[in-house]
C-alpha cells in the first residue's frame, strides 16, 4: 500500500528523518516506536504533506502515485488520514458542519454528489457510537473545550466517517486514561479491514496490547534501526531504549 | 496663506451643493442654518487631525456633487428583504423618502412621519439635539443641506421591525438623508438598514441617523452595508439613552469601496446597556472604517463593544474606539475588543482601543489583536480533505460568525448569515 524509501526531510535546515524505509501492506498493523525526539511525529507530519518540512531525498509511493506530489488535501482524499497528537480546536466551527463538508469535498473530487443528509446523519450515529463520542459534542465547535479524551475519540471518530485505506496515529494514547485507551483502540480495531492498513506511532507498549501489531519497528535518531513482530514491543518496554541506543552507537 | 487656500475649497465644496433648492418645513430653516454656520468655520477632515489620521477624504472632497430625485417606481428591493420577516419598509432614493414604495403606519405603537408631516415641536424637540452633529465636518454638512428624512417615534412594543432601505443611483451624485428615531418610555423598536446601488460612480452617500433612547425603551440597529462599486459612504449614528435603557448597534459591511462609520453613544442615564457589534472584511483596495465612542456619563451602567474583521489583499481596516467614563460614572463594566485577521501581505490595519477613565470603582478593559490565519487549523482542515481555500473560508466564517450570531431576530440572521455563505 505505502512503500516509503530513503526519506529525509528537515525543518528550520535541521534533518530529521535521515533514510526512512518502510513498507506497509494491506491489512496490517506497523507500530512504529521510538524515543523522544527520533522522528516519529516528523514521519506522520511528512506523510500528511506539512509543508513546514522540507523533503531532501527520497519516495513515497501510495498505492501506485508519487505521494510527495500531491497536496495534503489530495492526500486525504486519496485515503491517508493522520490522527493528531495534539488535535487543534476550531472555534466557530461546529464538528457536523466540518465533517460534512469534509466529505463532499471528497467525494466532490471523486465525481461523486454530495452525501444526502440522512445517510450523513445515519453514519454520523454509527460511527460515534463505535467511540462513545457523546453527541453534544458533535453540535459543538471542533475540538473546542473537549478534555484531552473526547479529543482523542473526535480523532477517530472522523476517521471512522472518511474511511481512509491508511491511517497513521500519532501518539495517540498520549493522554488518555485507560478506559479511554480502550475504546480509542476498540473503534481502530473495529475499523480494520484486510484492505486498509494502520501505522501506530507510540512512545510505550501500552496501546499496543490493545492495538496488535504485525510489526513493530524502532526509530531512532531519524532511521529506523531496528524491526520485528510484536514481541520486539514487550521487549522495548521491559528494557527501555538505551539496549538499542547502544546497539547502534556502539 | 495654506488656510485661506482651505477655505476657499470648503466654500466651493459646498457652494455646489447649497445650489439645490431642499426642501424647507416649518423650523427647519433655522435648523439648517446651523449647519450652515458651522461649516463656515469648519475644513475638510485632514489625516493631521487623529479622528482622521488613518482615513483620507479627498478623493470625496475633490469632487462636486449634485442631488438627483430619480424616477423610482421600477425599483426592485427584493435583494435586500428578509424572507419570513414582516417590516415596515421605508424607501429612500438617492436620499429622498419615497412615499408611494414606502409604508409610514400611525398607530398605538409607532408613528413614522415624514419631516414634511412633523410638527415644529417634534421638529425642534430632537432634531440635531444629540452633540456633535455639527462638530465635524460631514455631519455638518449633513445638517445644513439634508436632502429629507423621516422621523420614527416608537410608544409601545412595535409589532414590526423598520425596514429603511437606501437606493442609490448615478453619478458624481450626493445623498443626504437624515433620520430620527425616538422610543418613548416603555418602548421597544428594532431597526433594519439595508442599501442597495445601482449604476453608482463617485457616488457621495453622507447620512446621519439620531436616536432618542427614552426611559426603560430599547433599540436594536442592525446595518448591514454590501455595495457595489463606486460608493462612498459617510455615515454617522448618534445615539442618547435615558434611565433603564438599552440601544444595541450590530453593523455587518461586506463590501464598499471606501466606507467611514462613526457611531457614538452618550448614556446619559442610569442602569442602561450598551451593545456595539461590527464585522467587517475589506477586499481589494476598499478602506473600511468604524469609529465609535462610548460615552458613560453617569452610574451604574454597563457596555459591550465587540468588532471583528479580516482584512485582505491591499485593503485597509481602521477600528478607533473610544470609551470615556466621566467622573461621576461609578459603578460602570465597559468592555472592548478589536480582533482582526490579515490576509496578505499588502493588508493593513490601524486599531486603536481608547480608555479615558476619570471615576474611581469601574470594571473596564480593552484590547485588541490582528494576526494571521491559524496556520495550524488551515493544516488539520486540509488533512481531512478540505481544499485550502475552503479551511480558510471556513476559518473565517468562524472568525467573523461571532458577532453575526448577535443579531437577535431570527430570520434576519439566517439572511445575513446568507449573504456571509455561513449557513
Amino acid at each position: 500500500m505505502i512503500s516509503i524509501k530513503n526519506l529525509h526531510a528537515s525543518i528550520d535546515g535541521k534533518e530529521i528523518l535521515k533514510g526512512i524505509n518502510l513498507d506497509v501492506k494491506a491489512g496490517e498493523v506497523h507500530a512504529i516506536m521510538g524515543p523522544n525526539g527520533s522522528g516519529k511525529s516528523t514521519l506522520s507530519a511528512v506523510l500528511a504533506g506539512n509543508e513546514d518540512y522540507e523533503i531532501t531525498d527520497g519516495s513515497v509511493d501510495f498505492m501506485g502515485e508519487d505521494l510527495l506530489e500531491f497536496s495534503t488535501e489530495e492526500r486525504s482524499r486519496m485515503g491517508i488520514f493522520l490522527a493528531f497528537q495534539y488535535p487543534i480546536e476550531i472555534p466557530g466551527v461546529s464538528n457536523m458542519n466540518f465533517l460534512r463538508t469534509a466529505i463532499n469535498e471528497t467525494r466532490e473530487s471523486k465525481g461523486e454528489d454530495p452525501i444526502a443528509a440522512k445517510e450523513f446523519l445515519a453514519k454520523v450515529k454509527e460511527k460515534s457510537a463505535l467511540v462513545e463520542l457523546d453527541n453534544s459534542l458533535l453540535k459543538r465547535y471542533v475540538n473546542e473545550g473537549f478534555s484531552g479524551g473526547e479529543k482523542k475519540r473526535n480523532e477517530i471518530f472522523q476517521m471512522a466517517m472518511l474511511e481512509p485505506k491508511l491511517a497513521i496515529l500519532d501518539e495517540t494514547d498520549s493522554g488518555l486514561d485507560i478506559d479511554a485507551l480502550k475504546i480509542v483502540s476498540h473503534g481502530v480495531n473495529t475499523l480494520k479491514t484486510k484492505d486498509n492498513a494502520t501505522v501506530v506511532i507510540t512512545h510505550y507498549q501500552r496501546l499496543l496490547d490493545h492495538i496488535v501489531p504485525d510489526f513493530v519497528h524502532v526509530l531512532y535518531k531519524g532511521k529506523i534501526v531496528k524491526s520485528g513482530g510484536k514481541e520486539l514491543a514487550l521487549e522495548l518496554e521491559e528494557k527501555g531504549y538505551d539496549w538499542i541506543k547502544e546497539e547502534i552507537n556502539a | 496663506m495654506s488656510s485661506t487656500l482651505t477655505t476657499n475649497k470648503v466654500e466651493e465644496f459646498v457652494s455646489h451643493i447649497a445650489e439645490n433648492n431642499l426642501a424647507v418645513w416649518n423650523e427647519l430653516p433655522n435648523i439648517r442654518k446651523s449647519g450652515v454656520e458651522a461649516l463656515k468655520n469648519l475644513s475638510f477632515p485632514n489625516t493631521k487631525d487623529e479622528y482622521w489620521k488613518y482615513s483620507r477624504t479627498t478623493k470625496i472632497t475633490k469632487n462636486q456633487y449634485k442631488f438627483d430625485q430619480i424616477d423610482s417606481a421600477n425599483i426592485n428591493l427584493d435583494e435586500v428583504r428578509v424572507a419570513g420577516l414582516d417590516t415596515y419598509e421605508i424607501v429612500m432614493v438617492n436620499g429622498f423618502l419615497n412615499t408611494e414604495l414606502s409604508n409610514l403606519p400611525k398607530n398605538d405603537s409607532i408613528t413614522i412621519k415624514s419631516f414634511e408631516e412633523c410638527t415644529t415641536e417634534e421638529l425642534t424637540t430632537y432634531f440635531s439635539q444629540n452633540l456633535d452633529t455639527i462638530t465635524n465636518f460631514f455631519s455638518a454638512l449633513n445638517t445644513a443641506y439634508f436632502s429629507e428624512g423621516i422621523m420614527v417615534i416608537a410608544k409601545g412594543v412595535c409589532d414590526k421591525p423598520v425596514h429603511l432601505i437606501h437606493y442609490s443611483e448615478g453619478e458624481s451624485v450626493i445623498s443626504q438623508p437624515r433620520n430620527i428615531f425616538v422610543t418613548e418610555k416603555n418602548s421597544e423598536l428594532s431597526i433594519i438598514k439595508s442599501s442597495i446601488n445601482k449604476n453608482t460612480n463617485n457616488y457621495f452617500y453622507n447620512s446621519v441617523n439620531e436616536f432618542f433612547i427614552g426611559e426603560n425603551s430599547h433599540i436594536n440597529y442592525y446595518v448591514i452595508q454590501n455595495y457595489e462599486e463606486g460608493m462612498n459612504v459617510m455615515s454617522t449614528n448618534v445615539a442618547t439613552q435615558e434611565n433603564n435603557s438599552t440601544f444595541s448597534a450590530f453593523n455587518y459591511t461586506l463590501k464598499g469601496d471606501w466606507i467611514r462609520n462613526n457611531t457614538n453613544v452618550f448614556v446619559k442615564g442610569e442602569h442602561c446597556e450598551s451593545n456595539l457589534y461590527g464585522a467587517y472584511q475589506p477586499t481589494g483596495k476598499e478602506h473600511i472604517d468604524n469609529h465609535t465612542i462610548m460615552d458613560h456619563i453617569m452610574p451604574n451602567c454597563e457596555s459591550n463593544e465587540h468588532y471583528k474583521g479580516t482584512v485582505g489583499d491591499k485593503a485597509t481596516g481602521v477600528f478607533n474606539g473610544k470609551v470615556f467614563v466621566r467622573k461621576d460614572a461609578q459603578k460602570i463594566n465597559a468592555f472592548q475588543s478589536n480582533n482582526n485577521i490579515l490576509l496578505s501581505d499588502d493588508a493593513t490595519m490601524n486599531s486603536k482601543p481608547e480608555l479615558e477613565i476619570y471615576a474611581d470603582d469601574v470594571k473596564c478593559s480593552h484590547g485588541s489583536t490582528s494576526g494571521q490565519l491559524d496556520e495550524e487549523a488551515v493544516f488539520y482542515l486540509q488533512s481531512r480533505g478540505l481544499s485550502k481555500e475552503s479551511a480558510t473560508a471556513l476559518l473565517i466564517s468562524a472568525f467573523l460568525g461571532e458577532v453575526v450570531e448577535k443579531i437577535k431576530i431570527p430570520e434576519l440572521k439566517e439572511k445575513v448569515l446568507e449573504i456571509y455563505g455561513m449557513e
